[in-house]
């Protein structure tokens, strides 16, 4: 089977800083890949660098068999490629349903239809009463499922989660897991960024690890678990 | 096609209340020439349609997509100075000038965009003010076809006819009254529309969060150059509009910074990303500048028996109170901003809203 996303050689640098230095990675359909690392790893920044916020200084990245290196995010976003913020950004003051419109028109140019997509959506993240909420009033946990209904509208193939479960009770995050392994259900690609131990061996079918920009290891759950090297750099601190 | 049709969907749902007050208001305002035979009245109408005309283009770029250009001195100018070199100096009746204007100015537009589009917040209304002042220095020095710091002066403008039918021959205000009314009534449909379409969405999504416009697929590049352009379009046909009815034009007046910001407090006194917020501004505004201008204060102060006439505090009143009706206007004009966040329109929802709730 061959990758929905690939990563060859990719690194960005800030001035002296190599917040990512030569990853390389394929991701195959239909799974989920857990991101993780400590603070400052580089993850989000390889976000950015993979949805075209800033172009990677090296390495190049494909979508789908073709090269999307230095694509701009709002071609990377039609061509099926979709992110949400871990700092979320919702359109304070639009609506919530106007919100997710704005995803839903990358499809269609009609607000009709866009209705109708983003309905669909608000009812597969449990909003369909919150429609005519203004967002910058939600609170955190709805922020936050606002920004999974508005990228699940741009009708993705593949899914970039920036730590959608950070910030949230333990309710709330059990409810995120619930909707991404529904979204894995309905065969979208996804990687996901999540600082919660237990949440990410659960979901993901890989995992990569980053530390200092570089990647540590790539495996199962239990193959990370059991790495020693991700241990020391990473899991153990958690455990201490 | 398909966004054609959605419109016209779009139309047929509006609800009859609005619709019918809309059509009433308009009527009135048809009528208002025949019945109110008063030039003054009618001065002040064409101001305040002009205004409308000036605020709402300004809204499309600063109100919905939020880019607050404090240039569009630069596309007001563009339209003032094609069609009046056009009608002056080359005998092109103002219609066509008007057009023209229209083209440069949205070239113009594009050529400031792809410059100034690449900053934002404060930088981008920095480059928008300094772009503006190049063209009014341009305009100053380029003597041959400008005329410079002496301006243009309207001499005659040609007749309105279609064959040998004389439509208008503009020797009274009632022509200006009509065409300012039908062109502030076509920039509010158009800011209708575009509210209610793709584009605006686009618009207002680049507005609250650029990057995560970007994200969602808007190119925010495109939006930004079209919402200006439409902006700019508007713009224009105020300043050909102004530049005919007023008769005359120079740098200091249509391409100043002086007319940006004029344009920018419309909005923002009436409420910006609104339909009818530049409306409510330019109800404000114009009045009240007409009103210091011809010094209402001390004529107000003198009636109500406060300040003798004779006394030498009215003379220094009457001396000095109609210089300073800048001074008071922007006074006016800071407080409002300070306590109506939301402009007059806003101001007025809230406390309609607030009794609405109260009662229930
Ligand atoms: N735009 C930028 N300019 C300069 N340095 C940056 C920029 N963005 C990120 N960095 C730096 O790059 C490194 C990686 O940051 P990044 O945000 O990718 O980490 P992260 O793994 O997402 O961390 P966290 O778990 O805290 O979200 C950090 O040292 C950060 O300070
Ligand atoms: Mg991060």
């Amino acid at each position: 089977m061959s990758a929905i996303l690939e990563l060859k050689h990719v690194s960005k640098f800030f001035g002296g800083l190599a917040a990512n230095s030569d990853i390389s990675f394929a991701m195959e359909p239909g799974m989920i890949k857990g991101l993780i690392g400590p603070n400052g790893a580089g993850k989000t920044t390889l976000f950015n660098c993979i949805t075209g916020y800033y172009p990677p200084s090296r390495g190049e990245i494909f979508f789908k068999g073709h090269p999307i290196t230095g694509l701009q995010p709002d071609r990377v976003c039609r061509l099926g490629m979709a992110r949400t913020w871990q700092k979320v950004r919702p359109l304070v003051k639009m609506t919530v349903l106007d919100n997710v419109m704005v995803g839903a028109l990358c499809r269609t140019n009609s607000l009709a239809k866009a209705r109708n997509i983003a309905m669909e959506q608000l009812s597969v993240v449990g909003m369909e009463q919150k429609t005519h909420f203004i967002a910058g009033g939600l609170p955190i946990g709805e922020r936050k499922k606002l920004e999974m209904a508005r990228v699940l509208a741009t009708k993705p193939e593949l899914l970039l989660l920036d730590e959608v479960m950070g910030g949230l009770n333990p309710a709330e995050s059990e409810e995120i897991i619930r909707l991404i392994l529904e979204i894995k259900a309905r065969g979208i690609t996804q990687m996901v960024i999540e600082h919660d131990m237990k949440a990410i061996m659960r979901i993901s079918d890989r995992i990569v690890v980053l530390n200092s920009g570089e990647k540590l290891a790539e495996g199962t759950p239990a193959e990370i678990v059991a790495n020693q090297e991700v241990v020391d750099a990473y899991l153990g601190e958690s455990h201490a | 096609m398909s966004i054609f049709g959605e419109i016209i969907g779009t139309i047929r749902r509006v609800s009859p209340l609005p619709l019918l007050t809309f059509l009433a208001v308009t009527g009135a305002l048809l009528l208002f020439p025949p019945l109110v035979d008063s030039p003054y009245a009618l001065h002040i109408m064409i101001l305040i349609f002009l205004s409308v005309i000036m605020g709402e283009s300004w809204n499309i770029l600063g109100g919905y997509t939020g880019q607050y250009s404090v240039g569009h001195a630069a596309y007001f100018g563009a339209g003032a100075y094609t069609t009046m070199i056009l009608m002056q100096f080359r005998e092109v009746p103002p219609w066509y000038g008007m057009l023209a204007g229209i083209a440069v100015s949205i070239l113009t537009a594009l050529i400031i965009g792809s410059i100034c589009f690449r900053l934002r917040g404060p930088y981008f209304v920095l480059a928008s003010i300094a772009a503006t002042e190049i063209l009014r220095l341009t305009a100053l020095n380029l003597k041959d076809f400008t005329n410079g710091a002496e301006g243009i002066l309207a001499t005659d403008i040609p007749p309105l006819q279609f064959g040998s039918f004389l439509v208008t021959d503009f020797t009274t205000k009632d022509p200006f009254y009509y065409i300012g009314l039908v062109f502030a009534l076509a920039v509010i449909a158009v800011t209708w529309i575009v509210q209610h379409s793709k584009i605006g969405y686009c618009f207002q999504a680049i507005r609250e969060d650029q990057d995560a416009a970007h994200s969602l697929g808007i190119n925010p590049s495109l939006y930004k150059n079209l919402s200006l352009a439409i902006s700019a379009a508007f713009t224009s046909l105020a300043g050909s509009f102004y530049a005919v009815y007023i008769g005359f034009i120079d740098p200091t007046t249509v391409l100043s910074l002086d007319m940006s910001v004029q344009i920018v407090l419309i909005c923002i006194i009436g409420g910006i990303g609104t339909i009818f917020g530049p409306v409510v501004g330019a109800l404000v505004l114009v009045p009240l500048s007409e009103a210091l201008r011809s010094n209402i204060i001390t004529q107000g102060l003198i009636t109500a028996g406060l300040v003798n006439e004779d006394s030498p505090v009215g003379q220094f009143l009457k001396e000095n109170l109609a210089h300073a009706h800048v001074l008071i206007y922007g006074i006016l004009v800071v407080v409002v901003i300070l306590f109506m966040p939301d402009g007059v329109l806003g101001f007025l929802r809230k406390i309609l809203t607030g009794k609405r709730r109260k009662a229930a």
